[in-house]
């Protein structure tokens, strides 16, 4: 059994649209756990990505507690926040999100140096972890807008781990990408899961849930199912496919 | 058209503190324009009303009375071809003593009676009492206007003078529209009665005056010239012409009007900075709605009017209350330019200076701002509907971050700064604009600080604490060694009481002479050393530069046709007595004028030293002056008192009218024995500069550093106002850039700094061409105006510097706050 890594106790978000509340995260219990590639799948407006974006403090949560590593993150102001998001979480995003004005290495280390001093490891691991997710020296110097959609998100990924984050958060990674640079993303994914790295994905697309080692099913604000899966690339495919598309059928998918 | 107006309303409430900023700095700007516009003119024509009212004649000269001829007054008759020159009798008192609240002050005054006055000017009254009840004063005093409007003295207030350490008290009866001397800086004109001109003739230099219609062309200083040729004699003579008159009385309030364009120009040039770098960051936030109008069939033309109106509506608004604003004014400025000229300002508020003031700047706010707006025609609708061409950067990577150092947000905002290079001019621009003023303004607060002490450094004359004009015969070494060893005494010096020079090809000058110059105060010269030779000479800066004169060239001084050269070894910063002064040693005044012996010992007290009883102990060492011995008033009641006072009378008769130097005196009655000797005459005169320039140059000091201080301010509230706008701007315009470094871990804080910190390069460019801008301006000024040579004050300077910088700082940090509105899931969800 592996450590718990955050939980959630009587977790509520709410938003008020003209004058009505809307309750989307009910009294929601859960656990991530240490080295899950945990991922959260749900309909459309379900709360995936409010659930987690209150996982990640990134936002706060209405009601409730979210705790993190023992620490309890729903109170902290803004600022304390974003100090707090600096060592323990990595953010993808769907929309990737890079510095426009800034080169592919600055996008890498404008992420690491609110961490981390500078020094040349630094930017060894950084050109490292670049090159590890296929992108040579030649694009370092480029501007976001002189990348491919694949290669912008293995940018995003690379600023995301160069800290070393407790969790990585990815919000549907390959949703603006084609089938082939998906794959590749998602290969990055299942590598830096297999070196220990925990990571919550919120996604609607079965091929990405399939890199899961657990799914997390929402529904009406709450979590109504929890599938387990062996680590991508240790049992069959097929079958994985099949059972999470059962399991995903039985929640009403 | 309609929905290109929807356009501009959505604009406005969206962002309706950048319009509110912009609708202030319009305003600031057209209500000073509109201030400097009505007022300019007014300055001048409230002098020229009130000198015509005053139905003065335009020049009157002054020379003592023993030094008259009548062949003076030919002269301008005949030579100048002048009608109806008028001549009369005034007393003249030099640093007259006047008590007020218990302080005394003190002014150049001239008296003269009712009779006498018509001679210069009619005497109308302003203010005053029924004649009745002036017949029922003792002693009576008609006042100019300016102890009215610029001092408060009001109807039946005592108007104590001292002379000599003897009180004279007057009550004020009136005050009346002096066209000439009704300014503090120069002499006032009294009207006291006949028997007060007697009572005071003794105490005071009876100066004979010419009064005349002269027009614009008399050149006093040849016609003195012209009548010391024409009867060999050497003289004092004064002259007080209408346009020096006007010039001393207008200058300073013409120097703030024009301060106060500079303010204007601020905001002026502040106000289109921002529409243009606002009208940039809306058409660039806003390209793909203007792609898709352009999609609609809108014209390039049409949007860039949409953009514009906006400011139609903001810089309107502020451009018309500002103009009422100025319109209110009026009755508010009258009254600062009646305390200043001293006279009477009577104005209405002029509606047709304002209008094109208000029109002129909102137009030319406009006209940058639709040049500005035209460059939507640069984005057809598929650049638009691609936010132009905005995000492709191709740049070379300026301040990589793998140099980066310990702070990554000083790296970042580096970055940011030369990314924005352009938005940086325009904040340049601002910042020098606003700095250069700032500093010029602390310079000049900083120095009038402490009052009129800081004006005295740069008069260029010795300003000691008392100044005794010894008689005749008194020997002045003597006397100087015998002051010293007072207890209050810190230190004398031997010299002549300022007499003038006339200097070949040039202006004449005062002339200062001390045997040595060591331990100066204030004599301090800016260039080159003190005399050392008789036949050495310092001169004024101003003289250096109006006659292009250096060290080691020469001077002619011609004295009653001898004439004598002297080597220039200095120049000296001097304000003081037209700005064309001269120094010597004691030994070199004497070679031009080998029969004159110094007649001055000039007086430095100890600190702490209470000046009045320190007077009133010379007066009672070394006496009253001969003259008032010779009018008999200080009989006393006993036998003594009244040999004594006739002993006195004697020797004072002795004195002044035999040149006798030195008299000693025995009378026995019956057993007792009254001595006496003339060592109590050896005080021709006790006066103290201290006094004079306190009350010549206080009032222009107070207002001065009322003026430069609101100044600072004001442009500190301009400059807050720029900055938090253009601070929030950046907010608005990088809002994804900043969500993505939240959303990085980088924390408001973080974020406000880096914006702080970009604007940091161009604010210390612009500071540091700002403080080289204002030195420039400081010297040039103080030359300009007053020939005053003018050091820059280091730490004030270093101290401003960082002060504009720190708050630039903390301004921009403060107006970048709008960041923490920006939530990480606000930029996620957009």
């Amino acid at each position: 059994m592996t450590n718990s890594i955050l939980r959630t106790e009587k977790l509520c978000k709410s938003f008020s649209n003209g004058g009505v509340q809307q309750h989307v995260i009910k009294n929601l219990d859960m656990e991530i756990r240490e080295g899950d590639f945990t991922v959260i799948m749900g309909s459309s407006g379900s709360g995936k990505s409010t659930l987690l974006y209150a996982l990640s403090g990134m936002d706060k949560p209405s009601m409730g507690k979210v705790i993190f590593d023992g620490t309890e993150i729903q109170d902290m102001n803004n600022d304390e926040l974003a100090v707090f998001r600096r060592g323990n979480c990595g953010f993808v995003f769907q929309s990737i999100y890079l510095l426009e004005n800034q080169t592919v290495l600055d996008n890498v280390l404008t992420g690491a140096l609110i961490v981390q001093k500078n020094s040349p490891e630094l930017v060894n691991k950084a050109k490292e972890l670049l090159r590890k997710t296929g992108l040579n020296e030649e694009a370092w110097s480029k501007y976001p807008s002189q990348l491919s959609g694949g290669e912008a998100q293995r940018v995003g990924i690379v600023r995301a781990v160069i800290n070393d984050p407790r969790i990585l958060f990815a919000d549907e990674p390959t949703g603006q990408l084609n089938s082939a640079s998906s794959r590749d993303v998602l290969d990055i994914f299942t590598q830096i899961h297999k070196n220990g790295q925990s990571i919550v994905m919120v996604t609607h697309d079965l091929k990405t849930a399939l890199r899961g080692t657990r799914v997390l099913y929402l529904r009406d604000g709450g979590v109504v199912g929890d599938y387990k899966m062996p680590n991508f690339g240790e049992d069959d495919i097929k079958e994985r496919r099949n059972n999470l598309n059962s399991f995903l059928e039985d929640m009403g998918w | 058209m309609g929905k290109i107006l929807r356009l501009s309303l959505f604009n406005l409430r969206k962002n309706k503190k950048e319009a509110v900023a912009i609708a202030f700095l319009t305003l600031v700007s057209t209500m000073m324009f509109g201030i400097f516009a009505i007022n300019l003119s007014k300055v001048s024509n409230a002098f020229d009303e009130s000198f015509a009212q005053s139905g003065s004649v335009d020049t009157f000269i002054m020379i003592p009375d023993n030094d008259y001829r009548e062949a003076y007054r030919d002269i301008l008759e005949e030579d100048y071809g002048f009608e109806d020159v008028r001549n009369g009798h005034m007393l003249f008192g030099l640093a007259t003593g006047v008590l007020r609240d218990g302080d005394k002050i003190a002014y150049n005054f001239t008296f003269l009676t009712e009779a006498e006055n018509q001679k210069i000017d009619d005497g109308n009254i302003i203010e005053g009492m029924p004649d009745e009840q002036i017949e029922s004063l003792d002693h009576w005093i008609i006042l100019p206007s300016f102890f009215k409007y610029n001092l408060g003295y009001e109807l039946g207030e005592d108007f104590t003078t001292v002379v000599g350490g003897r009180q004279y008290p007057f009550t004020v009866a009136g005050f009346y529209n002096s066209g000439l001397s009704n300014e503090s800086g120069m002499l006032f004109k009294a009207i006291i009665s006949p028997e007060d001109y007697r009572l005071l003739t003794p105490v005071y230099t009876e100066s004979v005056f010419l009064s005349f219609n002269a027009g614009d062309d008399f050149n006093y200083r040849e016609y003195f010239t012209r009548c010391m040729d024409e009867s060999g004699d050497s003289f004092e003579g004064y002259a007080f012409p209408k346009e020096e008159e006007k010039a001393n009385e207008t200058n300073f309030l013409n120097m703030f009007l024009y301060m106060s364009i500079i303010l204007s120009l601020i905001t002026f040039v502040a106000s289109i900075f921002m529409v243009r770098n606002k009208i940039r960051s809306d058409i660039e936030d806003q390209m793909e709605r203007i792609g898709v109008l352009e999609a609609l069939g809108y014209k390039g033309k049409e949007i860039s009017l949409s953009y514009v109106f906006e400011y139609v509506v903001s810089s309107g608004i502020g451009g018309i209350i500002g103009g009422i604003i100025a319109l209110m004014a009026t009755p508010f400025m009258n009254n600062i330019i009646s305390v200043m000229l001293g006279r009477e300002v009577l104005s209405s508020a002029k509606i047709y200076m304002v209008v094109p003031v208000v029109i002129g700047v909102i137009g030319l706010i406009l006209i940058f701002a639709l040049n500005k707006a035209r460059m939507v025609k640069q984005f057809p609708p598929v650049v638009a509907f691609r936010r132009g061409i905005r995000t492709h950067n191709f740049k070379r990577n300026v301040l990589p971050l793998t140099k980066a150092g310990k702070s990554i947000n000083r790296r970042l905002g580096f970055k940011d700064s030369i990314r924005n290079i352009r938005t940086g001019a325009g904040v340049g621009l601002c910042i020098f604009l606003a700095g250069t003023t700032l500093l010029f303004c602390m310079f000049t607060f900083v120095m009038f600080f402490n009052g009129s002490d800081g004006l005295v450094k740069i008069m260029g004359m010795e300003i000691s604490d008392d100044i005794i004009t010894i008689n005749e015969g008194v020997d002045p070494y003597a006397l100087s060694e015998e002051l010293l060893e007072l207890p209050e005494v810190r230190m004398t010096r031997v010299t002549y009481n300022y007499p003038t020079f006339r200097v070949d090809g040039q202006k004449e000058g005062v002339v200062f002479s001390y045997d040595e110059y060591t331990d100066m105060e204030y004599i301090i010269p800016m260039e080159g050393r003190y005399p050392q030779h008789d036949n050495e000479v310092m001169i004024s800066l101003r003289r250096s530069r109006d006659y292009d004169l250096s060290i080691g060239d020469t001077i002619v001084i011609d004295n009653n046709g001898v004439k004598t050269s002297y080597i220039i070894t200095g120049v000296v910063g001097a304000m003081s007595n037209n700005q064309m002064n001269l120094y010597m040693t004691t030994e070199g005044f004497r070679r031009a004028n080998g029969s004159a012996m110094p007649d001055c010992v000039e007086i430095y007290l100890e600190d702490g030293v209470n000046r009045e009883e320190f007077e009133s102990k010379l007066i009672s060492i070394y006496g009253q002056s001969a003259e008032t011995a010779m009018s008999g008033d200080d009989a006393g009641g006993t036998l003594e008192e009244r040999i004594q006072a006739a002993a006195s009378e004697k020797i004072a008769v002795l004195m002044s009218t035999y040149g006798v130097t030195s008299v000693d005196y025995a009378v026995r009655v019956g057993d007792q024995l009254i001595t006496g000797n003339s060592r109590q005459f050896v005080m021709k005169e006790l006066q103290s500069y201290h006094d004079l320039v306190k009350s010549q140059l206080d009032p222009i000091a107070n207002i001065t550093r009322m003026f430069t201080g609101v100044g600072a301010v004001a442009i500190g509230v301009v400059v807050a106002v720029i900055l938090g706008i253009i601070a929030s701007s950046n907010v608005k315009k990088r809002r994804k850039d900043l969500g993505i470094m939240k959303s990085l871990g980088y924390s408001s804080k973080d974020l406000m700094t880096q914006i702080a910190i970009s604007i940091m390069p161009v604010t210390i460019a612009a500071v540091i061409l700002a403080s080289a801008a204002a030195i420039v301006i400081n010297k040039v000024f103080w030359f300009e105006l007053f020939g005053a040579y003018m050091k820059t004050n280091i730490p004030v300077l270093m101290l401003t510097d960082l002060a504009i910088i720190a708050f630039t700082f903390v301004m921009t940090y403060i107006g970048a706050g709008k960041i923490r509105k920006i939530s990480v899931n606000e930029l996620m969800t957009e």
